[in-house]
């Protein structure tokens, strides 16, 4: 399995990845929405994303959008991980693509019991 | 000196308060708790100091800054990045690290209170934190960790002529 970490946090990539690699994750890494974009359109194609919301250059909701937009990636699932709380804005996120919502901050078995509830991991 | 509001228009301190904890105890939780620092009212923040703030707008408006002691700062960074303890976080990384715990006090406090409201990227500063003169405290933490300060705080616009 790959998983794409994008956050403009270098220290909140750090701690994703770690999380993500004990799960013998393939990792690989964005600072922001476009950036994520660029990768994945030179074929680094992920069967995860764990997106930011709050990112320069392209927001989390922006990504999600545009992934969801392009039929190549339609197997690509999507999990935001953000201080976003607001209800309206989950709402929005889920409505737009994503599979899956874990509001920062978390503990490492929220993310890996949202992995396993994706069936990206054994339960 | 900025003025001191009703709670009603602020988060009240024993939210603000569980807010920061859970991201401590996200962050640091095995390394030890966060607690109460007694400080004088309206003194500054007495330590050589990292700070960051984000601001909320929107159906609240106001700006969450977290001030934290230097050496803390860097032990929250290695913590953080999962440096082996030879090496030394670089001021980027600080800042990076500030940045993302401000981030989640701020979106954390942004849920609090009535929305919608838009949290902004942080903005960080190796120093002490500096305030718009139109602004009003309306709650501040000053705790303690390892008996290195942290002081939490939350301005709002000020009312009235400015």
């Amino acid at each position: 399995m790959r998983a794409m970490i994008i956050d403009d946090s270098r220290a909140m990539r750090s701690i994703l990845r770690r999380i993500v690699t004990d799960l013998d994750f393939e990792t690989s890494e964005a600072e922001h929405g476009q950036a994520a974009l660029d990768q994945m359109r030179a074929g680094v194609v992920p069967d995860v994303c764990l997106v930011d919301w709050n990112m320069p250059v392209m927001d989390g909701y922006t990504f999600i959008t545009e992934v969801r937009a392009n039929p190549e990636w339609r197997d690509v699932t999507l999990m935001m991980v953000t201080t976003e709380s607001e209800q309206r804005q989950i709402v929005r996120a889920l409505a737009a693509g994503a599979h899956e919502y874990v509001i920062k901050p978390f503990t490492p078995d929220a993310i890996v019991d949202k992995l396993s509830l994706l069936g990206l991991v054994p339960a | 000196m900025s003025a001191v509001l009703p709670e009603a228009e602020a988060p009240e301190s024993a939210d603000l308060l569980a807010v920061t904890e859970d991201v401590w105890m996200a962050l640091l939780g095995d390394d030890g708790v966060l607690l109460p620092r007694a400080v004088p009212p309206g003194s500054p923040f007495d330590a050589t100091a990292w700070s960051a703030a984000t601001t909320i707008s929107g159906g609240w408006h106001g700006v969450v800054t977290v001030e934290l002691d230097e050496v803390l700062a860097r032990r929250l960074t290695t913590r953080m990045l999962a440096l082996p303890a030879e090496e030394e976080a670089s001021d980027s990384d600080v800042a990076d690290a500030v940045g993302e715990l401000v981030n989640m006090v701020g979106g954390n406090v942004k849920s609090l209170m009535p929305g919608p409201s838009v949290l902004s990227l942080p903005a960080v500063a190796a120093g002490r934190a500096a305030f718009s003169s139109d602004s009003a405290l309306a709650c501040r933490l000053d705790l303690v960790w390892q008996d290195a300060p942290v002081r939490v705080s939350v301005h709002v616009p000020q009312e009235g002529p400015r």
